[in-house]
């Protein structure tokens, strides 16, 4: 699936306590160009309502978030 | 000269007085008028009843004896010395018998209370020199400490001029004609009170209490009135 | 500064100002003797870490502005300004602040550093100079709440992928769900954080006893608080009480979350349900024989860290304790008690500012550190997530070799059912004869 979206940066996000996957995706989302993705991949079920408001109040995108059986993948573009 | 020591007398205590009532009150007044915080401020473990707790508190500083045993002796002597110290001034207008249940002289405490007054102030004004007291300590704290060890010093050596030195010449009579002349409200100052030797220390005495009294309400000095309270918000 | 700037802030300032605010402004008599209490300060003397010395700059700018002494006589007190350089002090005495009060055990008056602390908070949130961090995580928050009907089937998502992690730990019943979400007129609205860890061992629990519970939609742990921002504090709480008040529960029980318990609890206001934590509830399912817990899973020393907003502001100090009775045979209390407990360090929103705060929070707790070493224990157990991230990483960075676990998943994991022998009745000797260790 990883054909379609293209990651610029993999950020390793699995099991950190709450609220650290939130902090770390703000940080590395600064880390990428505007317009480039991230791949955040996280373990905790959280993150799958943390993210999309994450990315509402911070203006970015979610291409796609893939829901594996233990782990999520996030593909997120920088927009702001 | 004689003007000074009038205006200091009268008209300054008259004042010194009325800015300690009013000033008191209405600081008091803007504090309780202010909301209540919504929550509760208390600390665990708690014990019951809060409010009796409260109290011991604010009277015994236990935290101070535990973890500052030096500056407790310090400050329980001083707190505790205002006692004989108010009964003395009050018998200064008149004698009470309950007062006399354990007999004394009047200013109770033999010279000793404001001679422990004194040296509490200058253990309290000498620790704010040294660190880290000093850098949390402002301008004011020393000035308050000075003014109390002024008011202190000059009106023990009223006292200790009487019992120690025999001095006869400015005597509890003299004090008392003027105080209750000041409490008629038909001021009158007594050639004792004005001309005696030690009248300059009767009048440094009444000037640096009545600075005091006037600063009172506007200083930190207020925690005789909100300790309590203020442990009851701990205690819950 | 502008003067428009300054005079909405100095808004702000009277706007908040309780009776207690006003009596912790008016009232210190430095005497010093909360040096002594802030672990930041035992841990690195500097004066800005003195409680008294941090609640003093909102002090000097209350003086200013507020008293007439202040404009009369400003050298007296020091009366300062309201500028630029004062919120960049504010900040650094804030943000340093861990909020756990220890200082109140020591102050002669009870003052409350962490609410004057709270003041410049709220100032520095005025000014638009509060931590980023922190900020974005109380929006996030909030959003999440606003727009729940958007992320709701996420949730339900999320949710059904921690029930195979719950059954291993206790088999509920057929038919019945191991993690119920939104019933209507459950007993009891479980409020976790936003991560497994929170959720699965409770959920074990309250299965094992038998509990009509429910999940709350929403995450425990409040960013606003935190931030010292009240608006967005009861923002965050508000969603809470009314969930609780929609689905009629009887009682809501606080995550390990010190921050979370602590507003939950003292903010709610009165409510027709309870506020507990869930190291209440364990507590008393094992008081009462609902549960039933292994003591042979648990071997070697173990001692218990206070979150200071559970035990020192939140009261709950026993239970823990008695918990621990059921599930360690060597529990060793720190030194001296509960009352003196050092802070972890990472309170105040501190942790959750994550990598930008570590150097500093390492630095500020090796007074934990050595608080630890000094039982001898090879388990801290705590009840408090943030805790939980910043003990483990005292231990990382002080090489403690010791293990950080949280109370919920210590009692899951040592779950046991009627038949295997439990140890419900825990002969009442072990506390008084290992918990005293000589100091
Ligand atoms: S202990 Fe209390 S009164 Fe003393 S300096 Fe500290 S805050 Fe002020
Ligand atoms: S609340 Fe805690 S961190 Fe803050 S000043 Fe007091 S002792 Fe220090």
């Amino acid at each position: 699936m990883n054909d379609e979206i293209k990651a610029d940066k993999i950020l390793d996000l699995k099991d950190l306590p709450c609220p650290i996957p939130v902090v770390k995706i703000s940080k590395g989302i600064k880390e990428v160009q505007i317009g480039q993705v991230v791949e955040a991949h996280t373990t905790d079920p959280g993150s799958l309502t943390d993210f999309p408001a994450w990315a509402r109040i911070t203006g970015n995108e979610i291409l796609k978030t893939e829901k594996g059986d233990k782990v999520f993948k996030f593909y997120i573009r920088r927009v702001k | 000269m004689q003007t000074l020591y009038y205006v200091i007398l009268v008209p300054m205590t008259y004042l010194a007085f009325a800015v300690f009532f009013i000033g008191t009150g209405l600081r008091l007044f803007t504090i309780y008028r202010t909301p209540k915080y919504p929550a509760a401020l208390q600390i665990f473990p708690e014990k019951h009843p809060g409010r009796l707790w409260a109290i011991h508190d604010a009277l015994l500083l236990p935290t101070i004896r535990k973890h500052n045993p030096l500056l407790w002796v310090f400050l329980m002597l001083f707190h505790i010395g205002f006692f004989p110290l108010i009964i003395g001034h009050i018998e200064l207008f008149r004698e009470f018998g309950i007062f006399q249940i354990i007999p004394h002289e009047v200013f109770p405490g033999r010279g000793f209370v404001g001679l422990i007054l004194c040296l509490s102030l200058l253990f309290f004004l000498g620790r704010r020199f040294f660190s880290p007291v000093r850098e949390i300590s402002t301008p004011g704290d020393y000035f308050l400490l000075i003014l109390l060890f002024l008011a202190a010093l000059f009106g023990s050596q009223m006292d200790w001029a009487r019992r120690w030195y025999g001095y006869d010449a400015l005597l509890v009579e003299n004090y008392r004609d003027y105080l209750l002349s000041l409490l008629y409200l038909k001021p009158e100052l007594n050639f004792a009170v004005l001309n005696s030797g030690h009248a300059f220390m009767l009048v440094l005495h009444v000037f640096f209490a009545n600075l005091f009294l006037m600063i009172f309400p506007f200083s930190k000095l207020m925690h005789a009135f909100t300790s309590v309270a203020m442990n009851k918000l701990r205690r819950g | 500064m502008d003067q428009n700037i300054r005079n909405d802030l100095l808004k702000l300032f009277r706007e908040n100002l309780s009776r207690a605010m006003k009596l912790y402004l008016e009232t210190c008599s430095r005497c010093g003797l909360c040096v002594q209490a802030c672990h930041v300060h035992a841990s690195m003397p500097q004066l800005r870490y003195i409680a008294a010395y941090r609640a003093e700059i909102i002090r000097k700018i209350y003086q200013k502005y507020f008293k007439a002494q202040g404009s009369f006589f400003p050298r007296l007190s020091e009366a300062k300004e309201l500028n630029d350089d004062a919120l960049q002090e504010l900040y650094e005495v804030a943000f340093s602040c861990t909020g756990c009060r220890r200082c109140m055990v020591y102050c002669p008056h009870g003052i409350d550093t962490e609410m004057l602390m709270s003041m410049a908070k709220l100032l520095l949130v005025g000014a638009r100079r509060e931590p980023e961090m922190l900020s974005l995580l109380a929006d996030t928050s909030i959003e999440k709440g606003k727009s729940l009907a958007l992320f709701k089937k996420d949730f339900l998502t999320g949710i059904k992928s921690l029930e195979s992690r719950v059954i291993e730990k206790w088999k509920c019943p057929a038919g019945q769900a191991p993690i119920p979400v939104d019933v209507q007129g459950a007993d009891i609205l479980y409020v976790p954080l936003s991560g497994a860890r929170s959720i699965i061992p409770a959920a074990a629990i309250f299965n094992a006893a038998g509990r009509n519970w429910t999940l709350s939609f929403f995450e425990a742990v409040n960013f606003g608080a935190f931030l010292g921002d009240p608006a967005r504090t009861r923002l965050i709480l508000e969603r809470i009480i009314d969930e609780a008040r929609r689905l009629k529960v009887k009682k809501v029980v606080a995550c390990e979350c010190g921050t979370a318990f602590r507003v939950m609890k003292q903010l709610s206001g009165k409510q027709p349900f309870e506020v507990v934590s869930i190291v209440q509830e364990m507590a008393r399912y094992l008081r009462e024989g609902l549960i039933r817990v292994n003591r042979s899973r648990c071997n070697g020393p173990i001692t218990y860290h206070d979150p200071c907003q559970i035990a020192r502001n939140g009261g709950v100090i026993d239970e823990p304790r008695e918990i621990l009775r059921h599930l360690a045979q060597d529990f060793r209390e720190m030194s001296p008690d509960p009352a003196y407990n050092w802070c972890c360090g990472g309170g105040g929103g501190l942790v959750a500012m994550g990598e930008d705060t570590l150097d500093f929070r390492m630095k500020s707790a090796r007074v934990k550190v050595d608080q630890i070493l000094a039982t001898g224990a090879k388990i801290v157990v705590t009840a408090c997530e943030n805790c939980h991230t910043q003990l483990s990483d005292l231990n990382d960075h002080y090489k403690m070799g010791v293990e950080i676990r949280l109370l919920s998943s210590m009692v899951a994991d040592a779950l046991v059912g009627p038949e295997e022998t439990a140890s419900t009745n825990p002969e009442k000797q072990t506390l008084r004869e290992t918990t005293r260790i000589p100091a």
